[in-house]
């Protein structure tokens, strides 16, 4: 199982976590604990994080039973570090491929994906992550497969936004970078129908 | 004013970055009164917000009921919203979870869209009730006309399962067909989610290798090869007969798959499902091992890590093949990448032998020595790295407190494995544990201390060695200097000074160590250090004085004083210490110290007159006074079963109150009530009436009160034998036919007390140590075959035990007991070395039993564990 999927860029500040077991130290502190170590690796070295600094994070299971050690797999993108942690159950070298899998996809829906896509759209690169993966268990891992159901489902958010705001342009979604930023018409919509609503 | 959207939060956040704080908080503040409006738009909005925030360490457990107010949109770019919130906010003990079981049966019975975000939420958050609920629901979506949503209920049933196993009986084998799905994307799922269940309950899901089997022949999804080579991983170790079947196919996939992954997981499987282990295994542990060492030889780092991660498993069943290429492995610890070196320990660790452990062991303590040694040899690199534009400060492994920490841990465990079953020259150990107290530089100190005082325990033929090293470790001022530094190991002092002491008989002069133990500087150290100094100068001291008093010579009159004004002048300072220990020991030497200096002042030499007077000795008597107080037993490992081969004496009843409880509210007012019936009005009478009768009738008998007479007990005796009367028909009170005893038991006679009447005597206590006098006193230490140590492995046991069972026939039997007349004389597990000794069953004297249980609760506390060694500490 994958028990936790963390993108963070090169100063530490996370752009996506997703944590699909609990776990008992704070999300914020694993991820800086991530941070540190991975951001002091070389370049060339192997994409699996071992070290004496992370047993506390990773041993899971009460000291009854037998305890499980997790596994830390990174891969790192020009400024973005994507982190899996995943158990006995996931092949090493196969999240390495999965790993890939996401930010392809990711890189078909923002059409050249680059950090900023991330920070302004995490809710879009949450939905393309749950095609991927579902409850720590992976769903699809075919391309064409993700990028279809991604597609379809922008789609529908489009549509679904679209038809409860005739006015609006652009809106939620992905496409062109510059959709989310707002139009000075959308902006203006965007406040006439908060304004239309049931506010003071 | 306007409301921020997320878009406006990111870039404010972005603008604000030098008073984040602030600016958060203004947002959140914003977040709650945009949250409670009725538009739903902006309050998906702010929950969308405060998600983001979330990511960030921001609470937002508070706005749960928001969220599931946003989940229930019927719009589905704000319901999007609300599970994405959920599934980011929502953990096992968010309580407005129960009030989503309607909407979920709602979400799940709409369009495919709202299915599918529905599921995928469900996935994430689900909880035991919810599962229960919602179980049919889920198992329903396994037949839903998309592929898509198939696929994601299948997920979702097995976590259904996971929180609600009642579920199974229906749920499993609807998941089960899923195996056979038209849709290649759903049967990959469910191999995923199966891969779970199978890992977790491999019993439980043999039936499905035919279908697996049939999957893994005709499959061409490198992902779900891979899966479903794990599943029969884990599947095989419970079926041997899976072995046979899956070897043609796996071995194939081995040699024809171009795909690594799946290469590696194939050679995985194989390790970990036992298909090396049978009669045809040999040759595909040797693909195995080869494929691996291939990978160890790559430039690919990755193939290197996995590589020394599988060798780990083959090590046990096939040592020899790992073997062949312990070079590359301990080239590996020099690797500049710390996740190999903690695999490459990890493999040395589980392949150290008798054969290779002084190389390995060296290797590692060489790392600790020279941390630059590593960042010269990797100097081209750090030349790349610098060339290609990288600018990270890559640290050198080797220096970060957490790997050395490892490091020495991992060189005490490679050694004490299996009580040192790789260990053969234990003088070369020993030095490796003072070399590594002085290269570690982490707090590695109560480690290396356990295992001195736990060598030095075991192994006799090295306590002379081991003497001569700690003498130079006291006589070394470095770790008195740094003792107070995090990392200084200052704690091998106390082994060095325990053993010492322990063994000063092995001194060569014990005189000169007495100066190092009382010095001015000692105070540095910690008080439990400290205490043991202390203990240790009464012991050298005993040791030295004996030896003079065998050939006396009045010359030494003036050393000995000297030596004891000294000594007496340094404890002084000592017992002052705020430490308790410290000044109890120091307390306690001072006074036996100025004892024997009056003693000393009081010798006037009479020469030639010792012949005359036998009773009246040439030396000063007190001499002889120290060294019996420490001599009289021999300090011996226990054997961790010992104190359980002791029956527990017949009359010690462990049950019975010490201090009986005070009594329940309503008793007391029962008791009130009769003893006004009685009339007995004094005050100070009818208290005690109260406390004794209070108790619980068994311990009535032990409840002896000196000043009561036989008039009150007599009444005491009625008012209970009343009491007991009126309660038989109560239903609140239990019962008691257990005999009460009656005043007989007070009988002094009765009372258990340890016999020690056959301790013996100061003046005869026998010379020390009289076992294994060759091994002890031997005159050179070269003489020694470097196989020749002999490792007290299992311990000393308590010599009567075979005695005591026939007669233990206990009124109530404690486990510990029964445990002894089950077994016989319980001895521990057979050792399967051939140089265990059985020590000195013959040739010791059968010391009478009580006191030696004594001696055995007392040292038994620093044996075999360390943990065990740490709590008995101060016992010593």
């Amino acid at each position: 199982m994958i028990h936790s999927v963390i993108i963070f860029n090169t100063s530490g500040v996370p752009r996506l976590t997703k944590f699909y077991s609990p776990i008992h130290k704070s999300p914020q502190a694993l991820v800086q604990r991530i941070y540190q170590l991975i951001s002091t690796r070389a370049t060339r070295l192997c994409n699996f994080l071992d070290a004496p600094e992370l047993e506390e994070f990773l041993a899971r299971g009460s000291a009854g039973e037998e305890q499980e050690k997790l596994r830390v797999v990174y891969r790192s993108y020009a400024t973005l570090h994507f982190v899996f942690v995943v158990d006995a159950s996931e092949s090493e070298l196969g999240i390495l491929d999965l790993i890939q899998v996401f930010v392809e996809s990711l890189d078909r829906a923002f059409e050249n994906v680059c950090e900023l896509d991330l920070v302004f759209h995490f809710d879009e690169a949450h939905h393309i992550l749950a095609e991927i993966i579902q409850g720590g268990i992976v769903l699809e891992t075919n391309l064409e497969e993700i990028d279809n159901c991604v597609q379809q489902a922008s789609q529908l958010r489009k549509q679904s936004f679209a038809s409860a705001n005739p006015l609006a342009l652009g809106g939620s979604g992905v496409g062109p970078r510059s959709a989310g930023l707002q139009t000075p018409l959308n902006w203006l919509t965007n406040k006439l129908t908060l304004a239309g609503g049931a506010r003071q | 004013m306007w409301e921020r959207t997320l878009q406006d939060l990111i870039r404010g956040l972005r603008a604000n970055k030098k008073e984040e704080s602030k600016f958060i908080a203004q947002a959140v503040d914003e977040i709650r009164k945009e949250i409670r409006s009725k538009d739903m738009e902006l309050k998906a909005g702010a929950v969308l917000k405060l998600t983001y925030l979330e990511m960030l360490g921001h609470d937002m457990t508070w706005a749960s009921f928001h969220v599931v107010e946003v989940m229930s949109s019927p719009k589905y770019h704000l319901k999007t919203i609300g599970y994405l919130a959920a599934t980011q906010s929502f953990g096992a003990e968010t309580d407005v979870l129960m009030l989503t079981t309607n909407l979920l049966k709602k979400d799940l019975a709409s369009s495919p869209a709202d299915v599918a975000v529905s599921v995928n939420g469900l996935s994430h958050f689900i909880a035991p009730d919810l599962a229960r609920d919602l179980s049919g629901d889920l198992v329903a979506m396994l037949n839903h006309s998309r592929p898509h949503v198939r696929k994601r209920a299948v997920i979702a049933v097995y976590r259904m399962l996971a929180k609600y196993p009642q579920a199974s009986p229906y749920a499993l084998t609807r998941l089960k067909d899923k195996l056979e799905d038209s849709d290649i994307g759903v049967v990959s799922a469910t191999a995923n989610a199966m891969c779970e269940l199978v890992r977790h309950n491999p019993n439980d899901y043999l039936s499905l290798a035919p279908q697996l089997f049939h999957l893994l022949t005709t499959s061409s999804n490198n992902w779900m090869l891979i899966k479903l080579v794990k599943i029969f991983g884990f599947l095989s170790p419970h079926e041997p007969r899976l072995v046979r079947k899956l070897q043609p196919p796996i071995t194939e996939l081995i040699s024809t798959t171009p795909a690594i992954s799946l290469l590696y997981e194939c050679v995985h499987t194989c390790i970990v499902g036992g298909m090396l282990e049978s009669a045809s295994g040999h040759a595909l542990a040797e693909t195995c091992v080869t494929k691996l060492a291939a990978f160890l030889g790559d430039l690919d780092q990755n193939l290197k890590y996995i590589a020394l991660l599988a060798m780990v498993k083959i090590v046990p069943s096939h040592p020899h093949l790992v073997a062949r290429y312990q070079d590359m492995i301990l080239a590996s610890v020099n690797d500049q990448d710390v996740s190999i070196r903690i695999r490459a320990l990890d493999l040395l660790t589980a392949m150290a032998s008798q054969d290779n452990i002084q190389s390995i062991v060296q290797q590692l303590l060489s790392h600790l020595v020279h941390p630059d040694a590593v960042v010269q040899t990797s100097a081209t690199q750090s030349l790349n790295a610098s060339l290609s534009g990288t600018t990270e400060v890559s640290l050198s492994p080797s220096k970060s407190t957490a790997y050395r920490l490892t490091l020495a841990q991992r060189i005490l465990a490679i050694c004490s494995q299996d009580t040192y079953s790789n260990v053969i020259d234990f003088h070369w150990y020993l030095s490796v544990l003072v070399d590594l107290a002085y290269v570690a530089g982490v707090s590695v100190g109560a480690d290396i201390r356990d295992q001195l005082v736990d060598v030095v325990g075991r192994v006799r033929a090295v306590r002379r060695r081991a003497v001569e090293l700690m003498v130079s470790l006291l006589s070394d001022e470095s770790f008195i200097f740094k003792a107070r530094d995090e990392g200084s190991c200052a704690e091998v002092l106390w082994a060095a000074a325990w053993v010492c002491g322990e063994h000063c008989g092995e001194l060569a002069e014990p005189r000169k160590l007495i100066p190092f133990l009382i010095k001015q500087s000692v105070l540095d150290l910690a008080p439990e250090t400290i205490a043991v100094y202390l203990q240790a100068v009464l012991k050298v001291f005993g040791v030295w004085t004996a030896e003079l008093s065998q050939n006396w010579d009045d010359d030494s009159l003036p050393k000995v004083k000297e030596i004891v004004e000294e000594v007496i002048e340094a404890l002084q300072t000592f017992v002052s210490s705020p430490d308790i220990e410290v000044q109890e020991r120091a307390a306690n030497a001072l006074q036996l110290f100025t004892f024997i200096r009056a003693d000393l002042l009081s010798y006037r030499p009479h020469p030639g007159s010792s012949s005359a007077f036998s009773e009246d000795p040439a030396y000063p008597k007190s001499l002889l006074l120290v060294r019996p107080l420490f001599t009289a037993y021999d300090l011996n490992p226990v054997n961790p079963l010992a104190q359980t081969a002791i029956p527990s004496p017949d009359d010690v009843d462990l049950d019975a109150w010490i201090v009986p409880p005070p009594a329940p509210e309503a008793s007391q007012l029962v008791e009130k009530a009769i003893q006004e019936n009685e009339h007995v009005p004094k005050r100070r009478k009818k208290g005690k009436g109260k406390a004794v009768n209070s108790t619980s009738s068994r311990a009535q008998g032990e409840d002896v009160t000196p000043v009561e007479t036989s008039e009150e007990r007599a009444r005491r005796e009625q008012a209970r034998a009343e009491r007991l009367e009126r309660q038989r028909d109560d239903p609140f009170y239990i019962p008691v036919d257990k005999p009460a005893r009656g005043p007989a038991a007070e009988d002094i006679d009765s009372i258990p007390v340890v016999h020690l009447d056959d301790m013996p005597a100061m003046s005869q206590v026998p010379s020390p140590t009289p076992r294994l006098p060759s091994l002890l006193r031997a005159p050179a230490e070269d003489t020694y075959a470097s196989t020749g140590y002999t490792i007290d492995r299992d311990g000393e046991m308590p010599t009567d035990v075979k005695a005591s069972p026939s007669t233990a026939v206990s009124r109530r039997p404690s486990s510990a007991l029964t445990s002894v007349s089950k077994n016989g004389f319980a001895m521990p597990p057979a050792a399967s070395f051939q140089e265990y000794v059985a020590e000195d069953e013959a040739s010791k004297p059968r010391t009478p039993g009580p006191v030696k249980v004594t001696r055995v609760k007392r040292s038994g506390a620093k044996k075999r564990t360390v943990e065990a060694a740490n709590g008995g500490a101060a016992a010593a």
